[in-house]
């Protein structure tokens, strides 16, 4: 098992999970903001 | 490629389309073109920003450099990360609080209406080549890595669908298909690792297979040595305070600490992502080592290993990686043009609905000279690399005037910033094209001289209006418009938290610059020593947007 790489990799994947998750957050709130203005 | 691979590509095409073509209602006044409205937060600000400056060079002219000469090439992207904190700490934010669109407009609100037509003018030239060169790249190196040959085939998936969507939803649509993009960018890198990894037996089968050069981050000797970093850090902070692209993307955030947080996040999150893309460069040098252009190391790579469908997901991350760079200036060259020399030369103020006609022509306009420069580029052989290397040297002398003497000093002049523009490029060429000095020195050289002429020209010219400096200089403090939403952002800490942040930012610099310093002796813990030193500089940076 190679904990460098994998470590690295990790990182990687959370990145990835927190950048899909907060900015599809903020476009729904970002759509809502704008419905309720419309 | 497999058939199922190109339907993947094509499938994800005509998402990227759909997404960005969803933010054509979105887009009512210029605003909303250019700078999203101003309403970027900090995680979409950070992914636009790491989208729009990550493109194919990384991933394969960079990962080659690593597959040549070991994996100190890293701090390139490193010190660059470094660079983006420093600026989003103490430079975007004077700039954000001036409300500017474009770096010309601040060289207007700075000095005069003439050196920002000058600098706007250059800028524009410079985007619309320089798009047709990266379009050109992205082109060669999808036809080596997929083996689908048609030219105009690449021309219509990197070029087209990007300026359709790019005239459509502006800033907002751009903004929105980088964070897709970040994401498909960041996936496809995670597929890469573990398989090229494991292809040369891990981290042990690499330290075993290669020489202990190319796994030494800070190097005596060699091209890429501790004097390196010292110049690439240097020229990042140049970088990170002027380039459009970059600073375009900054002040569409919704407030002040948006964009430093913003900013932090950006150098943060492309620190792990750079190892992605440039470990696999190294167990190219392993698993097909001797090539004749390293460029063709990841293709190759990709190529052999990466089994279909799978490919297919990689592929579309390179091919993202690509587009939010194309898409990102094409928005930026549109802004320049209508914000600094359209809107300057109309005898009257154009309307909301005339200027975005104007923008959105002329993102199509540069979109289609794009596209008939890449069909140009191979045929003009070294034209291209030196108007490149022209380019490149032309910012350090804009850093200097609009940066350096335009925040720090009251007296330098109109005068001034425009001849010690013009004899810091000047100096620049001469260096390079004259003498042949590399690139390092040229820039510093070209630095030399902005500095030495704007002093004496100011001196012998009339002050610029006092009022004119107080308003730039007013921006140094928090705005009303902080004060009244109560998000501020102190650029000098005032409370213990953040004066405690900032030492923590200030004692990670002076550990990375002694551990690269240490590196010049060979010293054996000098890598190690450079790293912390990053680490604790960018956890600085972050405790000090949090705080203050």
């Amino acid at each position: 098992f190679d904990w460098i790489t994998w470590s690295i990799w990790l990182i990687g994947l959370i990145i990835l999970v927190i950048w899909i998750y907060v900015p599809y957050k903020e476009f729904r709130k970002l759509l809502a903001n704008r419905k309720k203005s419309d | 490629m497999a058939v199922i691979d190109i339907v993947i590509v094509i499938a994800f095409l005509i998402l990227t389309f759909l997404v960005g073509s969803f933010f054509y209602k979105w887009v009512g006044d210029p605003d909303d073109f250019y700078l999203a409205g101003r309403k970027l937060t900090p995680f979409i600000l950070a992914a636009v920003i790491t989208a729009t400056n990550v493109n194919l060079y990384s991933f394969v002219g960079q990962a080659g450099i690593a597959y040549q000469h070991g994996i100190s090439i890293l701090w390139q992207t490193w010190t660059g990360n470094m660079a983006l904190v420093f600026s989003g700490l103490f430079i975007i934010p004077i700039m954000r609080r001036l409300r500017i669109r474009t770096v010309p407009e601040f060289l207007e609100l700075r000095y005069s209406k003439s050196v920002r037509v000058l600098v706007g003018v250059l800028w524009v030239f410079r985007l619309a080549f320089w798009l047709g060169v990266v379009l050109y790249t992205a082109v060669v190196a999808a036809q080596a890595i997929t083996g689908i040959e048609s030219y105009t085939f690449w021309i219509i998936a990197f070029a087209v669908v990007a300026i359709i969507y790019t005239v459509l939803g502006g800033m907002w649509s751009v903004a929105f298909t980088d964070v897709m993009q970040f994401v498909f960018m960041l996936g496809g890198a995670l597929i890469v690792l573990p398989l090229a990894m494991s292809a040369v037996g891990w981290m042990p089968g690499l330290i075993e297979k290669l020489p202990e050069h190319s796994l030494t981050l800070v190097r005596e000797t060699g091209t890429y040595n501790w004097k390196f970093i010292l110049a690439i850090f240097l020229l990042g902070i140049e970088w990170a305070s002027v380039d459009q692209g970059l600073l375009q993307r900054a002040f569409g955030a919704e407030s002040t600490k948006t964009v430093a947080k913003g900013l932090v996040l950006a150098g943060i999150i492309t620190t792990p992502f750079a190892l992605l893309w440039n470990l696999p460069g190294l167990a190219a040098s392993v698993l097909y080592p001797g090539l004749q252009n390293p460029d063709q190391a990841i293709p190759m790579l990709l190529s052999r290993m990466v089994p279909p469908v799978i490919l297919g997901l990689v592929v579309c991350g390179l091919l993202s990686s690509q587009l939010s760079t194309i898409s990102g200036n094409l928005n930026g060259v549109a802004t320049l043009f209508t914000n600094d020399i359209y809107e300057n030369l109309r005898k009257r103020k154009a309307t909301d609905k005339e200027t975005l006609f104007i923008a959105r022509l002329m993102t199509l306009i540069v979109g289609i000279f794009m596209i008939v420069f890449a069909y140009f580029v191979p045929k003009m052989g070294g034209a291209v690399e030196a108007y490149l290397t022209i380019i490149g040297i032309m910012d350090m002398p804009l850093f200097i005037v609009g940066i350096f003497y335009g925040l720090l000093w009251k007296r330098a002049t109109s005068s001034g910033a425009i001849l010690g523009y013009l004899a810091g490029a000047l100096a620049g060429i001469f260096g390079k094209f004259v003498y042949m000095f590399d690139f390092n020195l040229t820039t510093f050289i070209s630095a030399g001289a902005a500095l030495i002429v704007l002093p004496v020209v100011s001196w012998l010219t009339k002050p610029e209006a006092k009022e004119k400096i107080e308003n730039v200089w007013r921006a140094r403090k928090t705005s009303e418009e902080e004060e009244k939403s109560g998000v501020t952002y102190n650029i000098i800490p005032k409370t213990r938290k953040g004066k405690l942040s900032g030492l923590v930012y200030l004692s990670g610099v002076l550990i990375f610059i002694g551990g690269v310093l240490t590196g010049s002796n060979g010293w054996p813990y000098a890598s190690f020593i450079a790293v912390s030193g990053m680490v604790i500089y960018f956890l600085g940076g972050l405790l000090r947007v949090h705080f203050d």
